[in-house]
């Protein structure tokens, strides 16, 4: 059975640093024979989370948009990868915007208690994270993490792995970094040989 | 002597705790006859996100035109500027993300064109509070919102130890902040204190 890896852009800017890195990772990921997708979010249609708690009652979203429909391929994938650039010290509010309309996954898992994840099927399911910043401090990344944390937990992910590469002010561009494309491309294709060996098991 | 307030609300859900919060800070700031007010929901502000263009690191502005044309202005001409969000997702919410991601403007301004924010004499003259409720118990909820909001403030100005910071968890359902035993008194007093070292401030 053939792995399946999504990747999600969050980045409004088109073929920049973040996305270049992602389709590293999805070239490396294809060429170890996994099936491959990309949604860009800046095409989908959908709004902020309105905090209404309505999901509260029966897990489900109220507002009819792309965004539940996302979560809904997502969970499906074996591996999921999410790729933001950084934005003062976080991700983009576009990705913000994705991850907060999970809500009704965490009402699903804690309120209305419909949603449970065995540790097997965490094992299975992958997320990585993706990320550049301009900035060259090794903590620009912090401030993302624990939001990626929610929406990996949410939806069934291990969060397994990070492909980040800082400094991108300096280096002039992801394609000038020594290692990161490389690595990106590496990981991508080990992920699918992990899940590859499960799925086997 | 007018001290100007510019408040955004960030939050979603019109009168939630995190905004119930701020509206006790603008209540107590208001007793002060000198203290002019303006209190921005961001749901009704039209601000789009950043297109990541880097255009106003040429420009010295942005390409969009939307609600930032009038709050950039408002943003420097305030003497205090106060922000509040909810947790979403152990992060600050999309719509106020989305404002911190426009300062992008302010940031081109300082740090790549060189350019001044405020004028000279108005620097250590301005100051901030990040208003904030969480729906969780844990304590550093709040933890990976924070260098966010830093950034919104450093961008124009507002130094750390200019930032004051009043942070709720395990408030959930709306109107729950109400029972919270500290935060009204809190908040009350958040507004009193800002207001005096801002006149100290402007006194000096």
């Amino acid at each position: 059975m053939t792995v399946t890896v999504l990747g999600i852009s969050g980045s409004p800017h088109r073929h920049g640093n973040t996305e270049t890195l992602l389709d590293s990772f999805l070239d490396g990921a294809r060429s170890a024979g996994a099936t491959v997708e990309k949604v860009v979010l800046k095409d989908l249609d959908y709004s902020a989370c309105r905090g209404c708690n309505a999901c509260h009652k029966d897990g489900n979203c109220i507002v009819k948009d792309d965004a539940i429909p996302l979560f809904e391929r997502m969970m499906v994938a074996d591996c999921v990868a999410v790729a933001s650039p950084i934005y003062s010290m976080g991700i983009t509010a576009q990705l913000k915007g994705f991850i907060d309309r999970g809500q009704f996954l965490w009402a699903r898992r804690f309120v209305t208690k419909t949603l449970e994840f065995s540790p097997e099927h965490l094992a299975r399911h992958k997320g990585i994270f993706i990320s550049t910043a301009g900035q060259s401090w090794s903590h620009v990344f912090d401030g993302a993490y624990p939001s990626l944390t929610a929406l990996f937990h949410d939806a069934g992910f291990e969060y397994y792995d990070n492909i980040v590469a800082n400094n991108m002010d300096e280096y002039k561009g992801i394609k000038n970094h020594p290692t990161a494309m490389n690595d990106a491309f590496l990981k991508g294709q080990q992920v699918v040989a992990v899940l590859e060996t499960q799925k086997k098991q | 002597m007018t001290i100007k307030v510019l408040a955004f609300a960030g939050s979603p859900r019109r009168n939630g705790n995190s905004e119930t919060l701020l509206d006790w800070v603008l209540a107590s700031m208001a007793e002060d006859p000198e203290v002019a007010i303006e209190k921005v929901p961001l749901t009704e502000a039209n601000i789009n996100i950043c297109r990541g263009c880097n255009a106003c690191e040429k420009l010295n502005k942005c390409i969009q035109r939307d609600g930032m044309d009038i709050y950039h202005d408002k943003i420097i001409d305030a003497d205090i500027i106060l922000l509040s969000s909810p947790i979403f997702c152990m992060g600050i919410a999309a719509l106020p993300k989305a404002l911190i991601d426009r300062m992008q403007v302010f940031r081109s301004r300082k740090f790549v064109l060189k350019l001044p924010i405020v004028p000279p004499e108005r620097k250590g003259k301005r100051l901030g509070a990040f208003l904030a409720s969480a729906g969780q118990d844990w304590p550093h909820v709040f933890d990976a919102a924070i260098p966010s909001v830093k950034c919104f403030y450093h961008v124009i100005d507002i130094r750390d130890a200019d930032i004051s910071y009043l942070m709720i968890n395990h408030v959930d359902e709306k109107g729950a902040i109400d029972k919270h035993p500290t935060a009204k008194v809190d908040a009350t007093k958040l507004g009193k204190t800002i207001i005096a070292e801002l006149k100290k401030r402007l006194a000096a």
